[in-house]
């Protein structure tokens, strides 16, 4: 029996972090690599000047808790916004 | 004993632990080699320090590494394991000890200008006391629903956005627009969350509440400020991104060269571009946060560093330098009734909507009621003060832009404006009301002109008091070395008049709206740098042609906040200068933490090439000029 799939519209939820010891500008980048590799993440923003870390993420992929895990392996401490 | 706690405090001050041990092991290996000849232990400990202290660094470096970003921590790393490599245990040491040091600080220390803004946000109440279902409940603040009437007792914080239904007190409103006195709030004012309310219990009715509040939008704006970038930062930007492969490029060919390999892991840690790419932006989130504390919204690193370079002011004349509402001082009838003329005046205006017009409307209105018989009148006057007069509607009206109104009314046609309207309908104007109207204008008055049927029958003289702290703004200004302008509609004598009294450099009269962008335009092209402050409504295109625009009383109203680059959250003149003062030290800091960096590196570059700077000298200068611009661009929050 051929099952149609229909493609679902991906609804990307976002999500606000915050590294309040960032200490180079570089760091910052790092981070916002590491956390664009994260499964299903589809934006990122790290802004050094405000630790302010925007996430951008499908839902049914992406685990929030990943974010938080991949913040911390690169030496820095998540908040939440 | 929980071993819980004790991960948690672990995780919690993981750097400084890293950073001490290794700073202890690093104290401990080098006194064992120097004061006991254990060479081999004192190696070995020198090595377990490296280590410790370089776990993290060499981490992050791989990290970059593989995300092929080239940072300080891959320089490091390389010269630490460098160190290593040729046996210099101590070198190898000292580098990751100061470098874990040196970033401990400057997290510690950038956490500071990061939090500046966080002590606003926590000004809100995180639960509001609602009238919901007949009785009062206790609700988290931010799942009030608009419309909602929150209560708020005295001396507690108003934990939304709102009008004012029921009740009277004093508001302190610093955090949002940073006034220290406080504004008498009554029925059908608006309140902003996380203001104080000082005196009286108040009942809100919703308008915004959560994320929705005029606190949390200038929140938001300010950090999207300060993560802009300024020119100078996307400048030294582009520059790191070539420099620090640069610099690995020099060290291997110092090392081709002179077979030194000392030289060459020194020039990798000395060549970090540390203090010059952090210098500028800790200068500019420093001022963004400093502004924003005092209610003076800053667009951005862009607009500060251009605001810096102001050499000429701007002011727009009315609700700027003046309070804004004019009221009528004196009506004058030649050979007819006062009231008669105000009256008509009124008829004739009452469909613009000119500030003059709402003023001699309002005056007509106020005026006692029994005007017919003027004997009666001003006894009659007290019992009745509460009954407004009616004004009637012209028949028809014709606005002629910046000169006045023609009307007509009960057959009559009726002419209100000034003397340039009057001369482009050759209205003959009789010698002795020129003169009346001259001396007013000397004043600083703004006089029209009433005419009916093609004689002039009267004319309205109507005041515009001057903001108290008009004068001081502009000798404030003058003392800082730049220019005051007023840009004004009024005809030339009432301006020289208004522009005697608040002491400023110059004036532009009879300017139409769109003439005022004009004059900006003027200045500009004779090479000043020019701010215009307004109301960021009726001035908006001139605030936008301006180099700098800088709105007033922009709490309320969005428009303002979009089309400036420097919004006043409060009506408060006073902030001008600051605003200035403020941009002008944040473009020198900028400046002072280029040179100090590009300073450093020359010195240090020298020094090693001279062979007087070795591995760990040069870390410790390269991680010392990195605390010193972080501590200068610091200076700021407290300008």
């Amino acid at each position: 029996m051929a099952v149609r799939v229909l493609r679902r519209t991906v609804m990307n939820e976002t999500t606000q972090l915050r590294v309040m010891d960032f200490d180079c500008p570089t760091c910052a980048s790092t981070v916002e690599r590491a956390l664009s590799n994260v499964d299903g993440v589809q934006n990122v923003k790290v802004h050094y000047t405000t630790g302010r870390v925007e996430i951008e993420y499908d839902d049914d992929v992406a685990d929030p808790d990943a974010f938080a895990q991949a913040i911390e392996n690169q030496g820095y401490t998540p908040q939440p916004a | 004993m929980n071993a819980q706690p004790i991960t948690q405090y672990y995780r919690k001050n993981r750097k400084a632990i890293v950073t001490a041990s290794s700073g202890l092991l690093y104290g401990g290996g080098w006194s064992l080699g120097h004061f006991t000849g254990f060479d081999t232990a004192s190696a070995g400990i020198l090595i377990l320090a490296a280590i410790i202290g370089g776990y993290d660094i060499a981490k992050t470096a791989y990290y970059e590494v593989t995300n092929r970003t080239l940072g300080i921590k891959t320089l490091v790393t390389l010269a630490a394991i460098g160190a290593i490599v040729i046996g210099e245990y101590w070198e190898a040491a000292a580098v990751v000890f100061l470098f874990s040091l040196g970033s401990y600080l400057e997290g510690r220390t950038m956490r500071k200008t990061r939090t500046a803004l966080q002590e606003l946000l926590e000004m809100t109440p995180d639960t509001a006391t609602v009238r919901r279902d007949g009785d009062l409940q206790e609700v988290p603040a931010r799942d009030v629903e608009e419309g909602e009437v929150v209560l708020v007792k005295p001396g507690g914080k108003i934990p939304v956005d709102g009008s004012v239904v029921d009740g009277e007190s004093a508001v302190n409103q610093a955090p949002v627009t940073g006034e220290s006195a406080p504004v008498h709030k009554a029925d059908g004012d608006e309140v902003y969350a996380g203001t104080v309310n000082q005196e009286g219990a108040l009942e809100v009715r919703t308008t915004g509440a959560g994320s929705d509040t005029t606190l949390e939008r200038i929140i938001r704006r300010v950090e999207e400020a300060q993560e802009a970038q300024s020119p100078t930062e996307s400048l030294i930007d582009r520059f790191a991104k070539y420099y620090t492969p640069a610099v690995i490029v020099l060290a291997i060919s110092a090392y081709a060269v002179t077979q030194n390999a000392i030289l060459s892991l020194t020039l990798l840690v000395i060549g970090c571009p540390g203090a010059l790419v952090i210098g500028p932006p800790v200068s500019i989130v420093s001022a963004i946060g400093n502004a924003a504390r005092s209610g003076v919204l800053m667009k951005g690193g862009e607009h500060l560093e251009r605001a810096g370079k102001t050499d000429l002011v701007t002011f727009d004349k009315t609700g700027t330098l003046t309070k804004g509402g004019t009221t009528v001082a004196d009506v004058e009838g030649f050979d007819i009734d006062d009231d008669e003329v105000i009256s008509l005046a009124a008829t004739a205006e009452k469909k613009s909507e000119h500030h003059l017009a709402d003023a001699i409307v309002d005056a007509a209105r106020d005026r006692p009621t029994a005007a017919t018989d003027g004997g009666t009148a001003v006894a009659h006057s007290d019992a009745t003060s509460a009954e407004h007069r009616s004004v009637p509607d012209p028949d028809d009206f014709d606005v002629v832009a910046g000169m006045g109104v023609v009307a007509h009314t009960d057959g009559h046609e009726v002419v209100v404006g000034n003397r340039a309207l009057l001369d482009d309908r050759s209205i003959d104007i009789p010698d002795h009301i020129a003169e009346y109207v001259r001396g007013r204008e000397e004043r600083g008055e703004t006089v029209v002109h009433v005419v009916r049927d093609g004689s002039v029958i009267g004319v309205i003289a109507m005041r515009d008091e001057l903001r108290e702290a008009a004068p001081g703004v502009v000798a404030a200004l003058q003392d800082a070395g730049i220019e005051t302008v007023m840009l004004t509609g009024d005809n030339e004598r009432t301006a020289s008049a208004v522009a005697g009294e608040v002491g400023i450099d110059e004036y532009r009269a009879e300017l139409l709206p769109e003439e005022k962008q004009t004059v900006i335009e003027e200045y500009q092209a004779d090479g000043h740098v020019v701010a215009m402050v307004g109301d960021g409504i009726n001035d908006a295109p001139s605030l936008a042609t301006a180099d700098v625009g800088i709105a007033m009383g922009a709490a309320g109203t969005d428009t303002a906040i979009e089309t400036a680059d420097m919004a006043l959250m409060a009506d408060d003149l006073e902030r001008i200068p600051y605003a200035v003062t403020l941009s002008k030290a944040t473009r020198w800091n900028v400046l002072e933490n280029v040179g100090l960096a590009v300073l450093t590196v020359t010195v240090l570059l020298a020094g090693v090439l001279t062979s007087y700077v070795t591995l760990a000298a040069g870390m410790l200068v390269h991680e010392a000029s990195v605390l010193l611009v972080i501590l200068n661009g610091m200076r700021l929050l407290r300008h």
